[in-house]
């Protein structure tokens, strides 16, 4: 953190991350992605672009996928998050990471936050997609690596092993 | 980070909203859903001392009255897309909150509020309040005033939105009319290059085009959409008098094409 002094305009949010109840001071200033990285320690949730366009900020807010980038963390105060590593709710992979790793759908890894929710989200609504509809539902998420042909194979490959 | 000092306001009704803009005129920014106007104070391109969240407003909702439907100013593109109410009685906004990009990360937090109040050229939003004829229902210091969504866009980034204002819902008529919708963008992640939004509402047609100019423009299809390409192009291209650029498309493009965008919104009226 860079504070600005004391006169810092600042406050304590309560917020339950990955199942467990906290509270925690941030500045008013602060995005909510800065404070699951810097104060919460939660780096599996990455920064690309602070602009709304990569995706590797994703988190669950209260049921919901949202970009952290573009959130204040004052706004999420008394906020439900599931981050990238309470995606599975234990230690070991869930169907669809699994399926990401089975298919190779990732290199670095850095978009995974960005993809995997996107695919889940994606799977609750529309159990059956077609390869249109998963190419639309990961649209908000920028891939470096892997030319999204392996992570549709993976999306697609977690649907029929869910539907089979 | 935002590397200025801040402080996040939350109030709980319209009034305190409006006191606080008020009192801190100048140096504060209202937060709707925040895609636009946070990564805007990130890059520093904004600044402002103060900013008042609406999320404690309860505008998230969207509910049926009498010959209307009122969409709160916080209601996401998400929440047009989940809602019975929209899918049934205002299918324009549905068919618009699914085409924009980002996925449903950006569509959970982005509303179709902030994006009128932004008024950015480039948006969907606009055309689609202007064809479906919404009114556009602000607060302010001398209590609520409607405007309709015509006189709302005034110039590229500016609304009818004054100070001391903010806007609380969205007013759209339930007509019994036939919509047909296109966008054209350059690829799935882009913003519009130009929108069409066609109406046939008893014997008229009328398309509203968006992103093409500063603001929405209307025009009256009625007597030209069955005599063919030309007339409709022609129509088009003589109407966009102040077409719009920006690092998307140069205005002489977007105006050259604007014509062809309204036809393919003609044929998917024609398709249901
Ligand atoms: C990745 C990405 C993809 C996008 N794709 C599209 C697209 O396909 N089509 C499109 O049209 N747009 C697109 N946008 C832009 C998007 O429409 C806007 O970001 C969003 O709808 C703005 O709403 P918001 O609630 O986030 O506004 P905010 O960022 O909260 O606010 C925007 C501006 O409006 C003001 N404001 C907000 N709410 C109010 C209110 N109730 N009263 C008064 N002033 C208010 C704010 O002060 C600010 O100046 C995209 C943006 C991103 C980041
Ligand atoms: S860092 Fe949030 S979308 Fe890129
Ligand atoms: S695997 Fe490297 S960015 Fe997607």
């Amino acid at each position: 953190m860079d504070p600005i002094g004391s006169a810092a305009p600042a406050r304590t949010i309560a917020l339950r991350v990955n199942g467990v109840e906290l509270t925690t001071p941030i500045e008013d200033r602060e995005l909510l992605v800065d404070v699951v990285r810097k104060r919460l320690r939660q780096t599996g949730t990455h920064v690309g672009c602070y602009n709304g366009d990569c995706g590797v900020c994703t988190i669950s807010l209260n049921g919901k996928i949202i970009k952290s980038c573009l959130i204040l963390a004052a706004s999420a105060d008394g906020g439900d998050i599931t981050t990238i590593e309470g995606f599975s709710g234990g230690e070991e992979l869930d169907d669809i990471q699994q399926a990401f790793w089975d298919e190779d759908g990732f290199q670095c890894g850095f978009c995974l936050p960005g993809m995997l929710f996107a695919a889940r989200d994606l799977l609750e609504r529309n159990p059956e997609p077609s390869e249109a509809d998963i190419r639309q539902a990961i649209s908000g998420n920028i891939c470096r690596c892997t030319g999204y042909v392996n992570i549709v194979r993976s999306v697609h490959t977690a649907a029929q092993r869910r539907t089979s | 980070m935002i590397r200025t000092s801040l402080r996040y306001h939350r109030p709980a009704t319209p009034e305190e909203s409006t006191a606080i803009l008020v009192e801190y005129a100048g140096d504060v920014v209202v937060l709707g859903g925040g895609t636009m106007i946070l990564p805007m104070m990130h890059r520093a391109e904004v600044e402002a001392g103060h900013i008042v969240d609406l999320r404690g407003l309860g505008l998230a909702t969207v509910t049926e009255e009498g010959r209307y439907v009122r969409i709160g100013a916080m209601v996401t593109y998400g929440d047009l897309l989940d809602s019975d109410v929209v899918a049934r009685e205002a299918p324009l906004l549905r068919r618009m909150a699914g085409a924009i990009t980002g996925g449903n990360q950006l569509r959970n937090l982005a509303t179709a509020g902030g994006a009128a109040c932004y008024g950015n050229p480039s948006s969907d939003v606009p055309a689609v309040l202007v064809a479906l004829g919404a009114t556009m229902c602000l607060h302010g210091p001398a209590g609520e005033r409607r405007v309709p969504a015509a006189e709302f866009f005034v110039d590229a980034f500016r609304t009818a939105v004054g100070g001391g204002e903010f806007l609380m819902w969205m007013e759209v008529p339930r007509l019994v009319v036939e919509v047909g919708y296109h966008k054209l963008k350059l690829c799935e992640g882009s913003g519009p290059i130009v929108t069409a939004a066609v109406v046939r509402d008893g014997g008229r047609t009328i398309a509203t085009v968006g992103a093409a100019s500063v603001t929405p423009l209307r025009f009256d299809l009625t007597s030209c959409v069955d005599s063919g390409v030309d007339t409709v192009d022609e129509l088009i291209r003589d109407g966009v008098v102040n077409p719009w650029t920006d690092v998307l498309a140069d205005g002489r493009y977007r105006r050259d094409v604007a014509g062809a965008v309204v036809r393919r919104a003609v044929a998917d009226l024609r398709e249901g």
